[in-house]
């Protein structure tokens, strides 16, 4: 359940030019399910002021269920998905846990949920946290409120008392009331003050403080009113006892019952909530695997258990999604699957089944039954009845989004076959013309040399020069179209290590000028670069084909390579002095055979860009064209420097020179 | 030495027929093989004293040729493949190989190497503790290194990785050879290690460290020590 740590596109900004400016707004995220509100709220308010903003979890130390704190991952994970920064404290309580992350980030705001406070002592708790909050941080706090649950629990030994004291002062006012009532009515308008204070009890505190207090209100009557209880005389007082303890009990059991179908009532909510965002969190899916990660950290969330997919693989073979050495052994599902369907033996077709310790139901989309879910909750625990409903339609939501990322890749395949034809098509344009000129120009020196007429020294050297340079530039238009080909049809396999830039430069700026002589290349590369993930082969590739293209417009004036480092990313830069590519073809240039009419007798055959732009691709970067101040090209490239770096070195002490010792 | 004897073994004829007639230009006696199994064969009956080996034969792997030959013969092997199979190359280099060389390539660059295998071949270690190329001095029994006349302060690692180039000088050292001679077995896979003691190596050693004179990049395979 890796939810922490910040979205990976906002740890790579490509072209943010700079965040940092505005100071962010923190939202404080509980666990309940209202929480949402707070993810969305800030979400706006962010969106409306152009802050960025942190969602915050403080979790206090041995206060909170796990339960609760999966629940709160998922909120972190939904803020995440909006855009938020996410942060997970541990304090001793919520304010200072809010106070150290508010003040450590320099927020403008703080948004947080406003939650009807138990009783007065809890009312001035909740209102000094707010100050204290307001006070240290020197912010703004808005605070959204959130009608958590009709019963409030009661958490500590102070909140009990206060609670205790409120019903006492509550039983205190009904029995004033009662009395003044009781001169003027007479004793029928005593049960109903009664039954109303203890229903309020009832609704407010929860069943655990309204059976005493019943208890409480009949000894009030008994005692109170009746002049004399002792002993008992029948008559109108012992009716009206009756009357007060029948009444007052039915009041309790309407407002507990109001109780219980309220929390169905919320408990039906969140998990629509929950299957929504499923649905939110699948529809981004696009792989089989991606579902499967999605399906399984949502179903600990929910269930605190284990889950996996099971789905075909290739031939017979079946895949248990995602891959996890401790995932239990299954069943074949080609075996179990058919149980599901056989109406026979299950009148409820796809009703989960338990076996060997684990839970399965079926993913049954539009197509029937694709594969299986599996889980398994610790000590092989079945998942209990009332639960099957959500398990059932969380399987349906993943099942959907099975068939989508399979329609996905159909279609994906669809586009490729058509791009490869459209490939093929202008590459046999291309070898039409590209491949003949050379090939005749070799044929014809060949055979001229042949001949049995000596031809002069000169012009037979120059021939053979001539064959050379042309079989050389046929070599390389065949390399760039098979590294084209295998580059866009994903059969390379990217191998980054750690480089450092200098190296692979230094490779490209040697292979140039071992074909074409001494270049005017001026290279600026700071020693403090960091090392560079990278696939030094294909990279050097990219910074030939553009120091090539630099140099071929640009003849005379030297071409610039710089770089440097730039927060997540290292930026390349080439720059040259040619007559620079007009803006409308800044994009395209990247195509593949694309060349510009002005070059289109050069001899090249519009592979190189494609070629950079596929490898810088492959690398998670980009690559651009801009035009150079004062005239040329400057194309622009970052990589992204992800993953972990290797851990630096410790400095060596030099070799002491053997004269130096004594 | 009279005229070397070079086998190769080489299934395309018309690479064969480049080959032959260029070295036989040369002063070498050429003998020639098309299958794996021919190649190992007459390696066995004619001794060579070099042997150019393609890696992409139609009967055996060039691999498994290799790896036969090395297991009687310390001849210099001169690796031939297409682009592309660098894996194949550091394997086949790991296993034994001396150098490679990517088609297509040109006369000179094949006579060259095997002219730096046959140096190789025949003083088996330096003939003298002083390697000379260009402006770089080498004493490897005073362990001291000069450029120009000047010496050049190296930290032990930098001093150890030019030594074990030099071992090797002309020829290319793959990454693991150099890791496994600089660090030992913890260098294993640590190929940023290696890039990291180059960069700061070129940077003492070479005039321009983004143009290397001395310290070739052989992309994906290793390092060369520039001999000439």
């Amino acid at each position: 359940m890796g939810h922490h740590g910040t979205n990976p596109l906002r740890s790579f900004p490509l072209s943010d030019p700079s965040p940092a400016a505005a100071a962010p707004i923190l939202v404080a995220l509980g666990s309940e399910a209202r929480t949402l509100r707070l993810v969305h709220t800030g979400f706006r308010m962010a969106r409306e002021q152009g802050r960025p903003w942190v969602a915050v979890h403080v979790e206090v130390a041995d206060w909170e269920t796990a339960a609760e704190a999966d629940q709160a991952r998922v909120w972190l994970q939904e803020a995440q998905d909006l855009g938020a920064e996410t942060a997970w404290v541990r304090a001793a309580t919520v304010s200072d846990g809010l106070i150290e992350e508010g003040g450590r980030r320099q927020v403008a705001q703080v948004v947080m949920g406003k939650y009807r406070p138990l009783g007065p002592w809890d009312r001035l708790e909740h209102s000094r946290a707010q100050e204290a909050i307001q006070r240290l941080l020197g912010v703004r706090i808005v605070a959204i409120p959130l009608d958590t649950s009709t019963v409030r629990s009661v958490q500590s030994g102070a909140d009990l008392l206060g609670v205790v004291l409120a019903i006492a002062a509550l039983l205190g006012v009904c029995t004033i009331f009662a009395s003044a009532l009781f001169t003027v009515v007479g004793f029928p308008g005593i049960p109903p003050v009664f039954a109303l204070g203890v229903g309020f009890i009832a609704h407010r505190w929860g069943r655990a403080f309204s059976a005493p207090a019943s208890l409480a209100a009949v000894l009030i009557f008994a005692f109170w009113f009746i002049p004399d209880p002792f002993p008992y005389q029948p008559g109108d007082w012992t009716n009206g006892l009756y009357l007060t303890g029948a009444l007052v009990q039915m009041v309790v059991l309407l407002v507990d019952r109001l109780h219980q179908e309220t929390r169905a009532l919320r408990r039906r909510e969140a998990e629509t909530l929950l299957v929504m965002l499923l649905g939110r969190a699948l529809g981004r899916c696009s792989t089989a695997r991606d579902v499967a990660q999605v399906l399984a950290d949502r179903l600990h969330g929910l269930f605190q258990a284990e889950a996996w997919m099971l789905v075909p693989g290739d031939g017979d073979t079946w895949l248990q999604l995602p891959e996890a050495p401790e995932a239990p052994p299954s069943p074949c599902p080609s075996e179990l699957l058919p149980q599901f369907s056989d109406h026979a033996t299950r009148p409820e077709p796809f009703e989960p089944l338990f076996m060997n310790a684990c839970t399965y139901v079926a993913l049954a989309g539009h197509g029937g039954a694709e594969g299986l879910l599996q889980l398994s909750l610790d000590r092989g625990r079945p998942l209990p009845q009332e639960s099957w409903g959500l398990f059932q339609s969380l399987a349906v939501q993943g099942a959907l989004a099975l068939e989508r990322v399979r329609y996905l890749e159909a279609a994906q395949q669809a586009r490729l076959d058509t791009e490869s034809e459209r490939m093929r098509n202008t590459l046999l344009g291309a070898v039409s013309h590209d491949l003949r000129t050379p090939l005749a120009a070799i044929q014809g020196a060949a055979s001229s040399l042949l001949l049995p007429e000596q031809l002069p020294e000169e012009t037979r050297l120059d021939m053979l020069a001539m064959i050379r340079d042309e079989s050389e530039r046929l070599a390389r238009l065949l390399s760039d179209l098979l590294d084209l080909t295998r580059l866009q049809s994903g059969t390379i396999r990217i191998q980054k290590e750690w480089q450092l830039l200098d190296e692979v430069v230094g490779a490209a700026v040697l292979r140039m000028e071992a074909r074409k002589g001494p270049l005017p290349i001026r290279v600026d590369l700071p020693e403090s670069l960091p090392l560079v993930p990278l696939d030094g082969a294909l990279m050097e590739q990219v910074l030939i084909n553009l120091l090539g293209n630099a140099h071929r417009h640009a003849p005379d004036s030297p071409v610039e390579l710089r770089a440097w480092e730039e927060p997540g990313a290292i930026q390349l830069e080439i720059a040259d002095r040619g007559p620079g590519i007009p803006a409308e073809f800044h994009q395209r240039v990247f195509d593949k055979f694309f060349r510009m009419p002005r070059d289109l007798k050069d001899g090249g055959v519009g592979l190189g860009l494609a070629i950079c732009g596929a490898i810088v691709k492959i690398h998670g970067g980009a690559i651009w064209v801009e035009d150079r101040p004062g005239g040329g090209a400057r194309f622009r490239i970052t990589l992204p420097l992800d993953g972990f770096p290797p851990a630096p070195f410790e400095t060596e002490p030099l070799l002491p020179t053997l004269d130096a010792t004594p | 030495m009279s005229q070397p004897l070079i086998l190769i073994i080489e299934d395309e004829a018309s690479l064969r027929r480049f080959l032959v007639p260029t070295l036989a230009n040369n002063d070498y006696q050429v003998l020639t093989a098309a299958t794996g199994a021919d190649g190992l064969a007459m390696a066995r009956s004619h001794n060579p004293d070099i042997i150019l080996l393609d890696l992409g034969l139609p009967d055996l792997e060039g691999g498994k040729v290799l790896q036969s030959l090395r297991q009687w013969s310390r001849k210099p092997i001169i690796i031939i493949s297409a682009r592309n199979q660098e894996k194949d190359k550091v394997q086949a280099l790991d296993l034994g190989a001396d150098d490679y060389l990517t088609k297509p390539f040109g006369a000179e660059e094949l006579l060259a190497r095997i002219r730096v295998a046959l140096r190789h071949a025949t003083q088996a270690v330096l003939d003298t503790p002083v390697l000379q190329c260009g402006a770089l001095k080498l004493d490897l029994e005073r362990r001291e290194v000069s450029m120009d006349g000047v010496p050049v302060r190296l930290t032990p690692l930098e001093y150890r990785l030019l030594e074990a180039l030099a071992q090797r000088a002309g020829k290319v050292a793959t990454h693991a050879q150099l890791l496994n001679e600089v660090w030992g077995p913890v260098g294993a896979g640590q190929t940023h290690y290696l890039r990291i003691y180059m960069g700061t190596l070129r940077r003492k050693i070479e005039p321009d460290a983004t143009r290397p004179r001395y310290l070739l990049t052989e992309p994906s395979i290793g390092y060369r020590l520039n001999v000439d």
